[in-house]
């Protein structure tokens, strides 16, 4: 009998965030008869370890800088002592760590770099920074969205073999088992109103100013119909926080907002809220929006990400330009004019579209497909990745 | 010291009400706004409407432009001030008059491509966080011939916008990159400029309109540079905002880097102040819009400014302080940064010696302030 292939995901952290939140969700759902699994975030522990499945072997490197040399030693030993497979490292830091591992020999496992890069539109280019590890430390790429796959193609010269899109993907048993949480009494909302939730870090690029700005445009009444609940770090950037605070109190709509810092429970959060919002200026994924649609919830976001475009015509949410506050306003009107039942239906419409084509199942399938072809199991590369690609 | 108060809410700007809108200044351009008009009607990409903002002409420019709108393709909203603006507060008003959710700017004797509108505007919807596209330009002579220069390289910043797709705020907020006739501009970043403030039109270091256009979209957004070549940018002895070519380039190079070392403290300190309290003010629109982060740095570079402003303290202390200032950054890393350390330190050990030669630097275009014609070699 054949041993089972040892796959490793690495990240930075296990900190909550979208790119180690798709790592756990890969970790959590390989085909256990053929894989084993262990999962290394090089940086720092985090909320996210209690979400892996207890069969999962986790080591936290603690790294101090990007050039760690006892880490980048300990870490090759752990890897070779284990007979790990496939690295699969998520995040360009973590990339660029394990590439050097490869380059120095300390290491000869398979590396598969998922790439969840989402300021593609402000750094386009690749310098010898980024095209040296790509050529010479990674074995297979995998983007999480067309753009990245163009960029890895045309910019940095990867052949189109070695690239794969695979889009996120959502395990729905996280969001089908978890127990909802009141949100109007655990925050102390009060009675009557529509409790939108918006799961996202306080940093710049989730744009929380313009989802404020958009419920400060709402007419006055229509603004005492809704709370909002924030979920994510307000440490992560703690200036940025600092303004969407000030930012609050200086439109008046404080009393409106409930931030709650990070959670490791948002399927719980999602199934207790009435709809999801979510105002980031620039995504790859976003992850938030499956997660959102796979607990029923109605949705009003910024268009931006492969997800947001692959729905956008669904009819599963109110979806608008990204950074128009008066847009993200008019989204809001239209969800809060909405009646109880066509947000139900919004949200129901959701849920079956996630299990149609985002399901982590699919997901899963498609990265085992892109193992089993760099370990030579099999003959044919990920076929499904390849041909969204070329779709996209 | 900002130029408005978070707490007070500026006019709200209209939705948009169609998709593109073209603003155009004129004064006196009969000889040249017919050809400029055509070309627009030319495009491949139509406008909805054309903005226009005549600021008093006293030839027949508002004649020629009635007699084109009469079989215009587009719309022409035009508007003839009772008074004198100015360039800057009459871009304003027209830029407060578009309805379009991408409004484009003209100069009156331009000659645009067929191809412009629709590739600044291909950019802009491409990416939604996108405020800002501009492009390079071909110079051309009152008689349209090609001068076989490019507006980039006359105004010696085409080494600086080629090796960036994305340009900063930083480096709007130390330098004059773009020219508005090459510009389009997203509806929420023309938004978030207006009203434009008071303290663009201070005379020691006025802010043209398409620098504060810049600045603040590069603020509130992103800013793409476009290396192509978009419209013919007519170079004549009668136009307001400009560029030098040849000889008189090099003279006015070598006198506004003279003006650096020579000019009055007095002159420095007011032009300093001026900048910071643009800085400021653009900083204020971007804490505005939740861009914490842009607003920070300019206002980082306002402090710089305010610390260059030279009014007390011994030699060496304000040695000291240009010695942080480079060990920070805050002078910038590029030629016009080691020639402003250059000029803060003559003028730090010989801080009284600019104002016996006051006459000949104010007729130099200065480093330190917006020269005219055109804020060219203008700098930190």
């Amino acid at each position: 009998m054949l041993r089972k292939m040892k796959v490793m995901m690495v990240t930075d952290s296990l900190q909550v965030g979208g790119a180690e939140q798709v790592a756990v969700d890969i970790a959590n759902s390989l085909d256990r008869d053929t894989h084993q699994v262990y999962f290394c975030a090089t940086r720092t522990d985090g909320l996210l370890r209690s979400s892996l499945k207890s069969d999962v072997e986790i080591m936290v490197l603690e790294r101090s800088a990007t050039w760690d040399l006892l880490k980048l030693l300990a870490f090759g030993k752990y890897v070779r002592s284990e007979g790990i497979d496939v690295l699969h490292s998520h995040g360009r830091g973590t990339m660029r760590f394990i590439a050097l591992c490869k380059a120095l020999g300390i290491i000869q496992a398979q590396h598969v770099f998922h790439d969840h890069f989402g300021r593609l539109h402000l750094d386009r280019s690749a310098g010898p920074g980024m095209k040296v590890p790509l050529h010479h430390g990674v074995d297979a790429y995998i983007g999480v969205e067309s753009r990245l796959c163009r960029w890895a193609i045309d910019t940095v010269g990867l052949p189109e073999a070695k690239v794969s899109l695979v889009r996120s993907g959502v395990d729905l048993e996280r969001f089908s088992t978890a127990p909802a949480i009141n949100l109007r009494d655990e925050f102390d909302l009060g009675e009557g109103n529509l409790v939108l939730l918006m799961v996202a870090n306080f940093r710049p690029q989730k744009d929380h100013p313009t989802l404020f700005r958009a419920i400060a445009e709402l007419a006055p009444a229509q603004q005492e119909s809704i709370r909002l609940v924030v979920c994510g770090s307000t440490t992560a950037d703690p200036a940025y926080f600092q303004g969407c605070m000030a930012m609050l109190e200086r439109l008046k709509i404080d009393h409106l907002v409930r931030t709650i810092g990070v959670r490791n429970d948002a399927p719980s959060l999602m199934a207790g809220a009435d709809a999801g919002v979510f105002s980031s200026k620039n995504e790859s994924g976003p992850l938030v929006i499956l997660e959102y649609k796979a607990s029923r919830l109605p949705v009003v976001a910024t268009e931006t990400g492969e997800i947001a475009h692959a729905v956008k015509d669904e009819g599963v949410g109110i979806l608008t330009e990204p950074r128009d506050y008066l847009a993200l306003a008019d989204g809001l009107a239209a969800l809060l004019n909405m009646t109880a039942e066509e947000r139900a239906a919004m949200g129901e419409r959701g849920r079956q579209l996630v299990i149609e084509e985002f399901e982590q199942q699919v997901v899963v399938r498609q990265v085992e497909a892109i193992y089993d072809h760099l370990l030579g199991l099999s003959s044919q590369s990920s076929d499904s990745g390849k041909s969204n690609l070329a779709n996209g | 010291m900002t130029t408005e108060q978070a707490t007070t809410p500026r006019t709200r700007y209209p939705r948009a009400q169609c998709e593109v809108s073209v603003a155009l200044c004129t004064l006196n351009g009969s000889q040249w706004i017919e050809e400029l008009l055509q070309s627009i009607a030319a495009q491949e990409l139509l406008p909805d409407e054309i903005v226009i903002q005549d600021d008093c002409s006293e030839d027949d420019t508002v004649e020629l432009i009635e007699k084109f709108a009469d079989q215009a393709p587009f719309a022409i909203r035009l508007e003839v001030n009772q008074f004198r603006l100015g360039s800057t507060a009459n871009f304003a008003t027209a830029l407060a008059r578009c309805h379009g959710r991408f409004i484009a700017l003209a100069d009156q004797d331009d000659v645009w491509y067929p191809i412009k509108l629709r590739r600044l505007i291909d950019e802009l919807e491409l990416d939604p966080t996108v405020t800002m596209v501009f492009s390079d330009a071909d110079l051309i002579g009152p008689d349209g011939q090609d001068l076989g220069q490019r507006l980039w390289d006359a105004r010696l910043i085409g080494r600086t916008l080629r090796k960036r797709a994305v340009v900063p705020e930083e480096l709007f907020a130390r330098r004059a990159l773009t020219t508005g006739c090459t510009m389009a501009v997203r509806r929420r970043a023309v938004a978030a400029s207006l009203p434009f403030p008071e303290a663009l039109e201070n005379e020691a270091a006025p802010m043209r309109h398409d620098r504060w256009l810049s600045l603040v979209a590069a603020s509130v957004g992103t800013v793409r540079a476009l290396p192509e070549s978009l419209l013919g940018f007519r170079v004549h002895p009668d136009q307001e905002t400009g560029v030098l070519v040849g000889a008189q380039l090099t003279h006015a190079l070598g006198r506004a880097a003279s003006a650096v070392f020579i000019a009055p403290v007095g002159q420095s300190n007011e032009s300093h102040l001026a900048r910071a309290n643009q800085l400021e003010a653009a900083a204020e629109r971007a804490n505005e819009m939740g861009d914490f982060e842009e607003a920070l740095t300019l206002e980082a570079i306002a402090a710089h400014h305010r610390s260059r402003v030279q009014t007390s303290g011994s030699v060496l202390d304000r040695l000291r302080s240009i010695a942080e200032g480079v060990r920070v950054g805050a002078y910038g890393w590029d030629r016009l940064g080691m020639v402003a350390v250059a000029g803060d330190t003559v003028r730090s050990v010989r801080p009284g010696r600019g104002a016996q030669s006051e006459p000949a630097v104010h007729s130099a275009p200065a480093l330190q302030g917006e020269p005219a014609p055109e804020n060219q070699i203008e700098g930190s």
